[in-house]
């Protein structure tokens, strides 16, 4: 299966990792990405309050045009990025008007887009076209009596709700996590807010929402959390490090990309990026490294 | 009694009847004529017990026409984004879109300038001239337009830690990103831009 891949400015920078595992791990599943050239910045939920949702969603558009002559659906893991292109690719399919004029737009930049794509989140794509038997299937590297806080976030399923999952309860990346062989702990904090973008911005004000999602992890019994979301990474694992400095916190919580821990349990450590992680996760997955 | 600001002190106002309008003028601004008020919004939002309005309550100000209230509140400025309140509302509002949309109105047609804008407008500028966003570009601007120079520098003292933590792990670029379509992605923002009567 080829899909279009759209990484996302995170995935260049602080969320290297999650573009090196994601893309091992992909192939490991029979899935083959190729990156949109060129593509841009998607304006995430930043740029529509400086020019408008239209202008954001427009400058969104321009990937999906990049990408509309190979006809291939687009892979995206980012998931403020998800929001944006989703939004952007649904008013493009649905709203005769504004296809009219993002046309126009779009033609400026000598490009053209008819809405003739679809946008999709890899833990959809997981979920549809790969299936948790063939994750099982694959796994080389059982990840028995590790117990995991599968840490959704806000937008991977509320960006189109009921896509894959329940927006109120998501259910599917803790069977993911199941299939991996390792043990889901029960986290009723798994899709409450991180801060987002506020904790860039005003980092103090954020400290609290990460407090609590990190200490319901660690009630829980989890080992390491994991989430599909480069934001949520960041904020959990840098401002961790910020609320032991400031607050007198002692929490030592390893926080993975989902596909990081895809690529312990297939086997392809060398390929998940463990050496970007600023709390260490070694300890956490010794039995299961070669 | 209150008094629009820059409307001098001589006009006092309670109602700005346009002000309803204009903001259901905005691109996808009509949903608001939707709300029936229940109030789900205002219990699924995370950031509810800093904001001086919720969202509920925010929406009836803006009917009543409370522009003065509205543009005062910090409830646009400290959404998170996290879609709770636009997947729950029973009447299909896009709750997170209208708080976007007033962001863009209030520094569009109001004031320009707000204090917890700088991130964005740091945003939107490395946007602009680079067309990928590199996290070390966007804070420096961001410290920039908040504290000038001397500000950025003593910002970026207390972020060192951090800072040299993300580089030594591989996760801070130092050469920032920049695509090569950079002019015609301009020119489709400045056609989008044009296209809804505003120019940079």
């Amino acid at each position: 299966m080829r899909y279009s891949f759209y990484p996302g400015c995170s995935m260049e920078g602080t969320a290297v990792a999650y573009c090196k595992s994601l893309v091992a791990a992909a192939w490991a599943l029979g899935l083959y990405l190729e990156v949109i050239p060129d593509w841009n910045c998607c304006g995430a939920t930043v740029a529509p309050g400086l020019a408008g949702s239209y202008t954001s969603r427009v400058l969104a558009a321009r990937n999906l045009a990049l990408a509309a002559s190979r006809g291939l659906d687009v892979l995206v893991g980012c998931s403020a990025c998800y929001l944006a292109l989703s939004g952007a690719n649904r008013r493009f399919q649905e709203d005769a008007l504004f296809r009219i004029r993002a046309k126009e737009a779009l033609a400026e930049g000598g490009l053209r887009y008819d809405g003739n794509l679809r946008v999709r989140q890899v833990l959809e794509v997981i979920a549809h076209d790969v299936g948790l038997d063939k994750v099982r299937e694959r796994v080389r590297q059982p990840l028995t009596g590790l117990y995991v806080a599968g840490y959704v976030g806000c937008q991977t399923v509320r960006a189109v709700p009921w896509s894959f999952d329940d927006p109120e309860k998501p259910q599917f990346l803790e069977k993911l996590i199941e299939a991996l062989g390792a043990v889901a702990v029960p986290f009723p904090a798994k899709v409450h807010c991180c801060g987002g973008s506020r904790a860039a911005a005003a980092p103090g004000e954020a400290l609290g929402y990460v407090k609590n999602i990190l200490e319901a992890a660690e009630s829980a019994g989890a080992a390491l959390v994991i989430t599909p979301c480069p934001m949520c990474q960041f904020n959990l694992e840098v401002n961790q490090l910020r609320i032991n400095q400031t607050c007198g916190g002692s929490f030592n919580l390893p926080v993975l990309f989902f596909t990081q821990l895809i690529c312990v349990a297939f086997g392809l450590a060398p390929a998940a990026g463990l050496k970007h992680c600023l709390v260490p996760p070694y300890r956490a997955l010794s039995r299961f490294r070669p | 009694m209150k008094t629009l600001k820059g409307a001098g002190a001589a006009q006092p106002l309670l109602y700005d009847c346009g002000f309803a309008r204009e903001i259901y003028a905005l691109e996808g601004g009509a949903q608001l004529k939707r709300c029936m008020q229940c109030g789900v919004c205002a219990v699924s939002c995370p950031s509810r017990q800093e904001m001086d309005y919720t969202p509920r309550r925010l929406f009836s100000l803006i009917r009543a026409g409370r522009k003065e209230e509205v543009l005062d509140a910090n409830t646009i400025w400290v959404c998170t984004s996290c879609c709770t309140c636009r997947v729950r509302c029973p009447r299909g509002i896009d709750i997170l879109g209208l708080m976007h949309e007033l962001q863009f109105y209030y520094l569009r047609s109001w004031f320009k300038v707000h204090s917890r804008a700088s991130f964005q407008q740091a945003f939107w500028q490395e946007l602009r001239e680079r067309g990928r966003i590199g996290e070390a570009g966007v804070m420096l601007r961001c410290w920039l337009k908040e504290g000038g120079l001397t500000g950025a520098v003593l910002k970026s003292l207390e972020m060192k830690g951090t800072g040299l933590r993300l580089l030594r792990r591989g996760r801070l670029r130092l050469i920032p990103p920049k695509i090569e379509g950079l002019t015609g992605l301009n020119k489709i923002i400045d056609k989008a831009l044009a296209q809804q009567g505003y120019a940079e």
